[in-house]
């Protein structure tokens, strides 16, 4: 029985510890390119980071993170902030 | 060839506008060249933010349209206060610069502050910036400038951004006390550029880059 319930953990535990998520931050004050530009260069700086997109229509900043990495959201605040933004929403998907 | 006139011959080679600037601060870590050629002179400035409300930089000038006084001082931009909106964002900024005045074999200690407040929208545009220049005994002066723009179309990041504006100076030092000047500009990433026409019947032109 453990054993079964070792593998169970292992093939559905497994993928989800070793994924990358995507992260979307929803974001006040982004209103031109060298809003978007100063974000996107202070997120490339973090190692956790594969990607950065920056939407300014529907105000997103969207993160995709390296396999096994990982932004938690009090970092994202500080960065946004230390970027000078605001930051109203953080949703994640594996 | 006189340092100034050198110094003059290149600002206006690189561009032709005073520094109208987009914001005096960037990100951390990020650098901004800027350059402005209008009816007050020939100017260029770069400067680096450091902190996220703190910008340290090089202001050249070579004042026109009255004393042609060129100056040459350190920057300071600090971000006062800044209002993050759903659809926009406000900021209070300072610059400050203290250095030397140069104007008819004349050297002088200068030191200018100016305040920037602004609104920005990616439809809508508002700035006003008083600035207080001293020059020795050469001269004191007060500029004021404000400035509204609409972007006829909304345009996102990775599309040229343009600008209608419209830019009102009033300073009481120089030979025209008012001066008027509808301007576009073109906006693209980190690239500004743009172009007026004054009631002194000046042309304007000015540019930023960050990188």
């Amino acid at each position: 029985m453990k054993k079964y319930l070792l593998t169970i953990i292992v093939i559905f535990g497994l993928p989800a510890a070793v994924s990358a998520d995507t992260i979307k931050a929803t974001v006040n004050g982004m209103v031109c390119g060298f809003c978007a530009t100063g974000i996107e260069k202070t997120f490339k700086t973090q190692t956790e980071v594969r990607a950065v997109n920056v939407d300014l229509e529907n105000k997103l900043v969207t993160i995709q993170t390296k396999q096994g990495q990982t932004l938690d959201d009090s970092k994202i605040k500080k960065l946004l902030g230390n970027a000078g933004y605001s930051v109203v929403a953080v949703a994640r998907q594996k | 060839m006189k340092t100034t006139t050198f110094l003059t011959l290149l600002l206006t080679t690189f561009g032709t506008a005073l520094v109208s600037k987009a914001k005096p601060l960037s990100y951390v870590g990020g650098t901004m060249v800027m350059q402005e050629n209008d009816e007050t002179g020939h100017t260029i400035s770069s400067d680096y933010t450091f902190t996220p409300t703190n910008a340290f930089g090089l202001y050249i000038k070579q004042e026109e349209n009255g004393k042609e006084i060129f100056m040459l001082t350190p920057e300071f931009n600090t971000l006062l206060k800044r209002w993050n909106l759903p659809d926009g964002q406000g900021n209070i900024f300072n610059m400050t610069g203290a250095g030397l005045a140069h104007y008819r074999g004349n050297n002088q200690p200068c030191l200018w502050t100016a305040f920037l407040a602004d609104y920005e929208s990616r439809r809508w545009f508002f700035s006003y910036e008083p600035r207080f220049v001293w020059d020795g005994n050469i001269e004191k002066s007060v500029w004021q400038r404000t400035r509204i723009g609409i972007a006829p179309y909304l345009a996102n990041y990775n599309d040229l951004n343009t600008w209608i504006m419209f830019q009102v100076d009033h300073h009481p030092a120089k030979r025209d006390h008012f001066v008027a000047t509808p301007l576009i500009r073109f906006f693209y990433k980190t690239y500004l550029f743009e172009v007026g026409y004054g009631s002194n019947q000046h042309i304007m032109v000015n540019w930023t880059i960050q990188f």
